[in-house]
């Protein structure tokens, strides 16, 4: 246990340097790249000096070393800056905080139907090996993997939303609904905990489509990872072995096989869960969904620094805490495992 | 017994998700019934609620229908009306405009509306130095309060088109208890004395307005509008099938609204648009320092090829910079002539041998998904005389609007900031603001002609309008610019939608929406 906790210790310190290094070269990359914040906020054509003003006013005039300096101060007191463009002067912390829930919402429900679904197909696959509903389930994995995301989005959209009507395709809650009271920002839970079922009922209907869509798409890796890891288990011998002590088939395959294909399968998760939380970009455009992931690509085209520095800042320390949350998973889970 | 019970755990979650994903079945639709609710459609954003700042199409409609100026737009017409103020009076040298203002009126926190409260809002604009500010500083030297319900604007030279000036949202009057006096107020849903209120905003996802009831005049058809912020034009599409939203605003895709029109649960309609699309010449930069050669691109270029591959026909081909509908609009560019693009080439220098070799500049998002396209038919166009080679160039509009001025030939787009052909021709090529926009225009004849339009007795005399005509055929010769389409204004509603006026001044009147 202590060295799961000098261990713990050394990566969170190995953190630090990991993200300076990524401030230091987002902030050069931004100034470097083409592109002004202050002439991307205004009307075209305004006057060179009104220009300089702003700029001036913001900061922007300063030398690149100056404006690095004081970037890095900010950080060092957790304050991530004010926005530049479109609008100017709203705290970066507050906009990203309004927009992280959203998309930990979504990525938690999309990484759930990539569990469910993926890990539970591949186990059934491995299970029934060679039968038509292997073939079946690995040519799914294929072709679910194949197909571009916000196209598998439009097709449900349009099947469960147009056609159907089963499901709103757009935001995170019915204009009509009245949004829970803000405890997490995660209205299905926020609803939950406030006992606000009207709530609840609408925001799990509005993430259905989105984590349907990430989530199957993200399946397909899983089926055949599980699979292939259950196939190398279901060889051993402590499977043949209680194969022969006569435990029914079901729970020597979803109880001691699949237990022990897990650890690879949760590492793939937890860095797929880290990407969902940075990169379900395209997810959140389809659906309109208010997230991190849009807010940073609106943000790059209007060259708003302190927004883009902001939110990488904040997508670093999630892959790295989610990463070194997945190191402590496998000491839980495979108690072999000794850091 | 850890293992085991995380394995339930996680089929716990997958239950309650599949047990959402059964029992929450039903889709829902927009309407209400009882107390009128619009809900509405747009790929637009709000930048910024405060008027003092805001410098955007949808940020505008939403002041249209929010906050009232002195004087606006009669809807359906680009004919000013009485807003706020009841008449006003203009002094014998056009340089002092005295409103008279409406009595017994208040702001949405309860502040009376009077003088005071006009001239507090406009020194506000002076103290900001907002984006829009040059709308009032330029022209406003100082407010004067004459008593409580009438205010007087000294201007710093006569200028026969304040009245339009007055109308755009820089002079809107705000509560002085509500908006800080020399802050801006982006995120304040304060709101100003409009025939709704702002309820509820929530950023790039949603706004809620109910019907003011203080309002002055007619109470708007339906009591409460929503506004839903869309981030993908296709997705608005599914959502106003789906009945999620009654009515699509800006915009859908060309090709939406061909598809829509079939749809026998949708409407679309259309409307005079007085977005302009158009190519700037840098008239400083090699080759375009050669009238001749930005004469040959104006003959050459297929507007109509413009309209039907990349608009779709949600454009029509424009002659002027002035907009087709607009007072003192002439058809002053020739027609395509491809011989006649080839004989100025030609006398310029250049050969099938020898082409003339220029870049075209465009911007992929910022006008949509259809710039590409139009930048593809134009080179297609000026490459057909046989003399002209054109190398595609694009920018994100961050760049781009940092280049003006080092690109010689690129596209851009124009919304009116007030309805007036000054607006559309001034700041392209006046000495004094065409470096601005890039083009770098000079001609003492031009400016002669601006200082006399500006300057005229009457605004809408034919004095003016022969100097217009005249702005225009200059144009066509120079070609500082050359304008290419103009912009239809295409609404998609339920069918069961009504009250959807359409006007050149392009913002939409909510209070007229309404459903059967």
């Amino acid at each position: 246990m202590r060295s799961l906790g000098r261990y713990l210790l050394v990566r969170t310190l190995l953190t630090i340097p990991m993200i300076f290094v990524l401030v230091t070269l987002v902030f050069l990359i931004l100034r470097v790249m083409p592109g002004d914040p202050v002439k991307s906020s205004i009307r075209p054509g305004a006057p060179q000096e009104y220009i300089d003003e702003i700029r001036h006013t913001l900061g922007l005039d300063k030398p690149l070393y100056v404006q690095y300096g004081e970037y890095l101060w900010d950080l060092l007191h957790f304050d991530l800056g004010t926005t530049l463009s479109p609008v100017r002067g709203q705290s970066v912390s507050e906009q990203i905080w309004e927009h992280f829930p959203a998309t930990l919402e979504l990525a938690l429900a999309g990484i759930l139907v990539t569990a469910v679904v993926g890990v539970g197909a591949g186990a059934y696959a491995a299970h029934h090996r060679r039968s038509v509903a292997d073939y079946s389930l690995r040519l799914y994995a294929i072709i679910v993997y194949a197909i571009p995301v916000f196209w598998l989005g439009l097709m449900f959209q349009l099947i469960f939303g147009v056609w159907l009507r089963w499901f709103p395709i757009a935001g995170r809650i019915s204009s009509l609904a009245v949004a829970p009271e803000h405890v997490t920002g995660l209205y299905t839970l926020d609803s939950l905990l406030t006992g606000n079922w009207v709530a609840f009922k609408d925001s799990v209907m509005h993430l259905i489509l989105p984590a349907m869509t990430l989530g199957l798409y993200l399946s397909g890796v899983f089926v055949r990872l599980t699979r292939s890891n259950m196939l190398q288990i279901l060889k051993m011998d402590f499977i043949t072995a209680a194969r022969a002590r006569g435990i029914p088939e079901r729970t020597v395959v979803y109880g001691h096989a699949l237990k022990n294909a897990l650890i690879p399968i949760i590492t793939m998760m937890g860095l797929q869960f880290a990407l969902l939380l940075a990169g379900a970009v395209l997810t959140e455009s389809t659906f309109s969904w208010p997230g991190l992931g849009r807010f940073l690509v609106e943000r790059i085209t209007y060259r708003d620094f302190p927004s883009i520095q902001g939110a990488v800042v904040v997508f670093a320390v999630l892959v790295a805490s989610v990463s070194l949350l997945v190191d402590v998973l496998y000491a839980w889970i495979d108690p072999r495992i000794r850091y | 017994m850890y293992k085991r019970k995380f394995f339930f755990v996680l089929l716990a979650l997958a239950v309650v998700l599949a047990v959402g994903l059964t029992a929450c079945g039903g889709g829902k639709q927009a309407s209400t019934g009882a107390g009128k609710t619009i809900v509405i459609g747009t790929t637009d954003k709000v930048t910024d609620l405060d008027p003092a700042n805001a410098y955007d199409f949808h940020t505008w409609e939403i002041f249209h229908n929010t906050m009232d100026t002195l004087l606006h737009y009669k809807p359906g017409t680009t004919d000013l009306e009485p807003g706020l103020a009841e008449s006003y009076d203009v002094s014998d040298d056009g340089k002092e405009y005295t409103f008279h203002l409406r009595q017994g009126l208040k702001f949405p926190d309860g502040t009376p509306f009077n003088a005071e409260a006009v001239k507090w809002s406009i020194d506000r604009v002076f103290k900001i130095q907002g984006d829009p500010n040059w709308l009032v500083t330029s022209f406003v030297d100082h407010v004067e309060v004459v008593d409580d319900y009438t205010v007087k604007f000294v201007l710093k030279d006569a200028v026969n088109y304040f009245p339009l000036l007055v109308a755009t949202y820089p002079y809107a009057p705000v509560s002085p208890k509500c908006y800080p006096a020399d802050q801006i107020a982006s995120d304040s849903t304060c709101g100003g004395i409009g025939h709704y209120k702002i309820e509820k905003w929530t950023r790039d996802v949603e706004m809620d307005l109910v019907a003011n009831p203080d309002w002055y005049g007619d109470p708007p058809k339906a009591g409460k509008v929503i506004v839903k912020y869309f981030a993908d034009a296709t997705t608005m599409r599914l959502a106003l099938e789906n009945g999620e939203i009654d009515i699509a605003l800006k915009s859908l895709n060309p090709t939406d609204y061909a598809d829509l029109e079939k749809n026998p649960d949708i409407q679309v309609i259309e409307g005079p648009g007085a977005q302009i699309r158009y190519i700037v010449f840098n008239s400083d930069m090699a080759p375009f320092d050669n009238k001749l050669v930005r004469e040959a691109v104006a003959y050459a270029v297929d507007r109509q090829a413009i309209v039907d591959k990349a608009f779709q026909g949600t454009h029509e081909p424009l002659y002027s910079m002035v907009p087709m509908g607009m007072w003192s609009h002439i058809d002053a560019f020739p027609k395509r002539d491809l011989n006649k693009a080839k004989e100025l080439l030609q006398e310029a220098g250049y050969s099938a041998d020898k082409p003339l070799e220029i870049d075209l500049w465009w911007t992929p998002t910022h006008y949509g998904d259809t710039e590409s396209d139009v930048a593809s038919v134009v080179k297609a166009a000026l490459e057909e005389t046989g003399m002209i080679k054109v190398n595609l160039q694009s920018a994100e509009w961050a760049t781009y609007t940092d280049q003006f001025g080092s690109m010689g030939m690129f596209l851009l787009g124009w919304y009116p900031d007030y309805m007036d052909p000054d607006n559309y021709t001034y700041p392209f090529a006046a000495s004094d603001a065409s470096d601005d926009i890039g083009s770098n225009y000079k001609s003492e004849q031009m400016d002669a002609y601006f200082k006399s339009e500006q300057t005229a007795t009457d605004l809408r005399g034919a004095e003016r309008q022969k100097v217009f005509e005249d702005i225009q055929k200059l144009w066509a010769v120079d070609v500082p610019t050359l304008p290419l389409t103009q912009g239809k204004l295409l609404v998609a509603a339920r069918s069961n939608v009504t009250g959807i006026v359409l006007d050149p001044v392009m913002a939409n009147h909510y209070f007229l929406f309404d459903k059967k």
